[in-house]
């Protein structure tokens, strides 16, 4: 009896959970091996890439070890240092502080309750979302459409309303190229921000603010002392999420002016591409890129300590 | 009596001032768009008016133009082969993943494994391109629609996961336990019993996942080489090239390029913001 007993439970107690324990390992597997082939197998070669000297054309062969060479000749080339301040400067943090001013007031905007009242809601929604259907590319396209010197909309309505004797070519000017940059960018980009915003302020309770006003707290305390301080964790997402998409975005500065006029506003992105894909040095790209790595890994690691501490 | 009706009064008035505020704001947001609309439809020789009109003829010669002596058809069939593909396989690969970190609570490894999903959504993407670049060379694969493919699966993959193993954290363990004892292994109770239930976060991913990879220039760029093979975006950007640029196909093949991401964004407006937003602020 004590026997039949024994010799039944290892078996089932043994086996089918053996199978059950690595099954979600199966499950994963897949997947798992999908990205350590496209994250971490690249960046590894990256890091190697980096190091060594080699043409786009000798792809699949060893490249010359040259030690620390490309870095040196990227850090100090003054090419690399404008590019560097351009992708921080009016590329990253000029577009990412006016995107969560810009989105945090229409979201407050179009929180106010009288959208849901009189049947808006969907009409804003899906107005306010049109810049982020479009593809970057369209936008970049109406963009520098509407920026025409002579048949943009924009020349023509400033013409029109005396304010410019004639049109400007705002991409071809070094003094307005970087307005005109971010103003795609913002336009395309600021309907996640909205959006994110607009979901957060929905799932603040209603009764809070009831109980703020009942103690006597006006529409401004309201919003600056109860709405503001619950968003925090929300905002602290959208600054990380947007800095690092734009910091490493390529596309917006590529398409509009290729990093022109002359080299005014190449930034690190179309700096990697320029390196590895018009001038065939790959190993040049790999360290542009691990510098940019390099910059957005410490960017994060501030930023966490930064919230955690204050937490 | 005069007063209730004076605070109801001033009440209207300012919704009235925020309601029509608000939507004027979001028109001039939506306006660049519009515009690139209106200018599609419009003849030659009005496209390059020296004033501003809203409103001149109609005419659909540029979409003729377009569809039929350009190369633009080719693009947009490659771009729906290569984005369907790869959304259909993402989608399938992720709800397999997520319905494994959904269901196993405890395996060892799960927390690391989550941490370097979500951690991929962090990485700079174009530190990845030169050697995706050598690697598909050294498979063959540089010019062939399969080299996107790969890439759109593995860059949608992490939020895909992500988003399902919400949704199906939702779902009630005791229906795939009753599919369990009447004999259905782990992928038929995955895509008979779990998908059909889960069907609604599904498709808000599949979404997703489609719109990424259509609107994606920087992979197509480099990955595909010849006229033959490029995608939508790339096509685009070649119309309006360093020295001519035809702004009626561009703007026409402009809209062109937004009409399947427009369609599956309204179609799902309500549902698409509220998921996309939580999905956002749980991160």
């Amino acid at each position: 009896m004590a026997t039949t007993q024994l010799s039944n439970a290892p078996a089932s107690g043994l086996v089918r959970p053996l199978r059950t324990r690595l099954e979600p390992y199966w499950l994963v597997l897949p997947a798992m091996l999908i990205l350590a082939f496209f994250f971490a197998g690249p960046a590894i070669y990256n890091i190697g890439l980096s190091f060594q000297e080699l043409s786009l054309f000798d792809i699949g062969k060893q490249g010359e070890w040259v030690g620390f060479a490309n870095f040196a000749e990227v850090l100090n080339d003054p090419a690399t240092r404008q590019a560097l301040f351009n992708t921080t400067l009016p590329l990253t943090i000029v577009t990412v502080v006016i995107r969560l001013f810009l989105g945090l007031g229409l979201a407050l905007l179009l929180n106010a309750s009288v959208f849901a009242r009189w049947r808006l809601g969907w009409l804003v929604r899906s107005l306010i979302l049109v810049p982020w259907v479009t593809p970057p590319v369209v936008a970049v396209a109406a963009w520098k459409w509407l920026l025409d010197a002579r048949y943009g909309v924009v020349n023509q309505l400033l013409v029109g309303a005396g304010i410019l004797d004639q049109g400007i070519p705002f991409l071809a000017r070094t003094s307005t190229v970087w307005g005109a940059i971010e103003t795609m960018l913002i336009w395309r980009e600021l309907p996640f921000v909205v959006i994110t915003f607009l979901a957060a302020l929905q799932s603040i309770p209603t009764d809070l603010r009831d109980a703020a006003r009942i103690d006597g707290a006006n529409a401004w305390q309201i919003q600056t002392r109860i709405v503001l301080p619950l968003l925090k964790p929300v905002m602290a997402v959208v600054v990380l999420l947007t800095t690092i998409w734009t910091f490493n975005n390529f596309v917006y500065v590529w398409l509009a002016t290729r990093g022109g006029p002359g080299d005014y506003t190449h930034v690190l992105a179309t700096q990697m591409y320029t390196a590895s894909f018009i001038d065939y040095r790959m190993g040049t790209g790999a360290a542009v890129g691990v510098v940019m790595s390099l910059i957005m890994f410490v960017f994060a690691l501030i930023y966490f300590f930064v919230l955690f501490r204050e937490k | 009596m005069a007063l209730a009706n004076n605070t109801g009064l001033r009440r209207f008035a300012l919704d009235l001032f925020v309601a029509v505020f608000g939507i004027m704001l979001c028109l001039i947001l939506a306006f660049p768009f519009i515009w690139v609309v209106l200018i599609s439809f419009r003849p030659d020789n009005e496209i390059f008016t020296r004033t501003f009109q809203l409103i001149t003829s109609f005419t659909l010669d540029n979409y003729a133009k377009l569809l039929d002596g350009s190369p633009f058809p080719t693009y947009l069939r490659n771009s729906i082969i290569v984005c369907s593909v790869a959304t259909v396989v993402a989608v399938s690969i992720s709800l397999i993943t997520a319905y494994g970190f959904s269901r196993w609570r405890t395996f060892r490894g799960r927390q690391l494994l989550l941490i370097l999903v979500i951690t991929t959504q962090l990485f700079p993407f174009v530190i990845l391109i030169t050697p995706l670049y050598a690697t598909f060379f050294q498979l063959g694969l540089i010019n062939n629609p399969l080299a996107l493919v790969i890439s759109y699966i593995a860059v949608n993959l992490p939020f895909c996961i992500y988003m399902l193993l919400g949704y199906l954290d939702t779902i009630p363990r005791e229906l795939d336990e009753a599919a369990r004892i009447d004999g259905a292994n782990t992928l038929q109770i995955i895509f008979r019993v779990i998908l059909p239930v889960a069907w609604p976060g599904v498709v808000t991913v599949a979404v997703y996942a489609f719109v990424s990879a259509w609107d994606e220039f920087l992979f197509a760029l480099t990955l595909m080489t010849s006229d033959e093979n490029k995608t939508v975006p790339v096509g685009l950007a070649g119309f309006f090239g360093e020295y001519t640029t035809q702004w009626n196909l561009v703007m026409t093949a402009s809209v062109v390029s937004t009409v399947p991401t427009l369609v599956l964004f309204m179609f799902l407006q309500k549902k698409l913001v509220s998921d996309l937003a939580a999905g956002a602020i749980k991160q």
